[in-house]
């Protein structure tokens, strides 16, 4: 998918984050969490997987994360990135690339 | 639990909560807000409180009865949120040097401080650094290095003798043409004004001031009327940024025009007077060019362009500016500052 316009979507409360996509060439990704020296790798890893899978290959990432879960980093990234083109109104593909 | 965030119409009663919240918290309300949001306990009262203008966070304040709990996380959040939805996904904020910790957690990084005062953030880890990458990229080595910020609403002679002075006493200029949006000359015009009009100046080169110089994020009294302490502050903040872009440019001084009408600009300049010494900076300050009797302004060409006399100015204005706004190419431009009523900067 390409990145159209920026989108954000999350908060910075406990146990969520917030993720801000914007158009950019390749991945290019800025994380600052609060369990950085715990979980650093592996929230990047999700970040970057997510992404893989809705077939990003160019966006500027910004991730604040308060701790969440990797579900929630995952619902994050997807609706972000949906809504950075205009597809998070309808025919979200359920069970498709969103797992 | 996550309380609701609400927003509070300027002119509710609801306000007056809010100045008092912040006064608590020893934060004065800044005039110029254009969103305000707050989260109120059980009984109704204001436990913390938030606000925007363009692209900056302002006034946030959490009670002390209430701090700890989340509060400034949600506040920010739904700022956040508020600023994305109107296209703004670059931000900027003030706060207290002991607050800024929290606001680091949050996704800020600091650019700079006026030690005791106040710490500018914004929410690029690299936003600034890129800003010197770009700057450090057009650095050019001599002896004497200076430098030149202009607004140049639009580019006169007056700017032109600026620029040519700074231009024979040193070996490079750095001129800086001030990127924020304000009033009915675009930014893009303004540049390109500038930039044509010091083209045969071989030492000069032009840069793009960003978000980083007198602009709505670092000194936004500089546009909107305030009391002259808040200037005074966001200017010492505007030189501490400049410091370090100066910094990446080896630039030495700075050349600036006195300033006999506006205010601000006047306060400004005392600013930099009294701070860039400190900083390793000379100020140069000179006097105003001045063309049959009367000080070269750029106030006044916008007013002569407003009441269609272009003519009347043409001896202020270099041949490219003239040409420009007497040209189709500057119609609308002219068609802007005819519609536009307060031309006069306080």
């Amino acid at each position: 998918m390409e990145i159209l316009k920026s989108a954000t979507a999350g908060t910075l409360e406990s146990s969520d984050c917030l993720i801000t996509v914007e158009p950019g060439t390749g991945i290019n990704l800025e994380l600052s969490s609060s369990v950085m020296n715990q979980y650093g790798r592996q929230i990047k890893a999700t970040v970057l997987e997510t992404l893989e899978r809705l077939g990003v290959a160019n966006a500027h990432v910004t991730v604040v994360d308060k701790g969440a879960l990797d579900c929630t980093l995952k619902a994050r990234v997807e609706c972000a990135v949906y809504r950075s083109c205009d597809a998070s109104a309808a025919n979200l593909p359920w069970g498709g690339v969103i797992r | 639990m996550s309380d609701v965030v609400e927003s509070i119409s300027p002119k509710s009663r609801d306000m007056a909560q809010v100045e008092a919240l912040l006064h608590q918290e020893g934060i004065r309300l800044d005039q110029n807000l254009d969103y305000t949001c707050g989260i109120f306990d059980e009984d109704g009262k204001l436990i913390a409180t938030g606000s925007c203008f363009e692209n900056t966070l302002r006034c946030l304040a959490v009670s002390s009865a209430h701090q700890g709990e989340g509060l400034l996380s949600q506040i920010v959040s739904h700022l956040t949120e508020y600023q994305a939805a109107r296209g703004n996904f670059r931000l900027f904020l003030y706060t207290k040097v002991k607050s800024a910790k929290f606001l680091a957690d949050l996704g800020f990084y600091e650019i700079a401080r006026v030690e005791d005062k106040l710490v500018f953030m914004e929410n690029r880890r690299t936003g600034f650094g890129d800003y010197c990458a770009r700057l450090a990229a057009a650095r050019r080595e001599g002896r004497r290095i200076t430098s030149v910020v202009m607004n140049a609403n639009p580019f006169t002679l007056g700017h032109r003798y600026l620029v040519e002075q700074a231009a024979a006493e040193n070996d490079v200029v750095h001129l800086f043409v001030l990127s924020q949006e304000a009033g009915p000359i675009p930014a893009a015009v303004r540049k390109k004004l500038v930039v044509e009009g010091v083209a045969d100046l071989p030492n000069v080169i032009c840069h793009d001031s960003d978000a980083y110089m007198i602009s709505s994020a670092t000194f936004p009294s500089y546009f909107l009327k305030d009391s002259d302490e808040v200037v005074r502050t966001q200017a010492a903040l505007d030189l501490e940024i400049f410091k370090k872009i100066a910094d990446t440019l080896g630039i030495q001084s700075r050349y600036v025009g006195q300033e006999p009408t506006s205010h601000t600009t006047c306060l400004y300049n005392e600013v930099m007077t009294e701070k860039m010494p400190g900083m390793g900076l000379e100020c140069r300050i000179l006097p105003r060019k001045t063309v049959n009797g009367q000080v070269i302004s750029a106030s006044t060409v916008r007013q002569a362009i407003h009441d269609g006399k272009l003519e009347s100015v043409r001896a202020m204005l270099p041949d490219t500016t003239y040409r420009y706004f007497a040209g189709p190419e500057g119609a609308q431009t002219v068609a802007a500052l005819q519609a536009a009523e307060n031309l006069i900067h306080h």
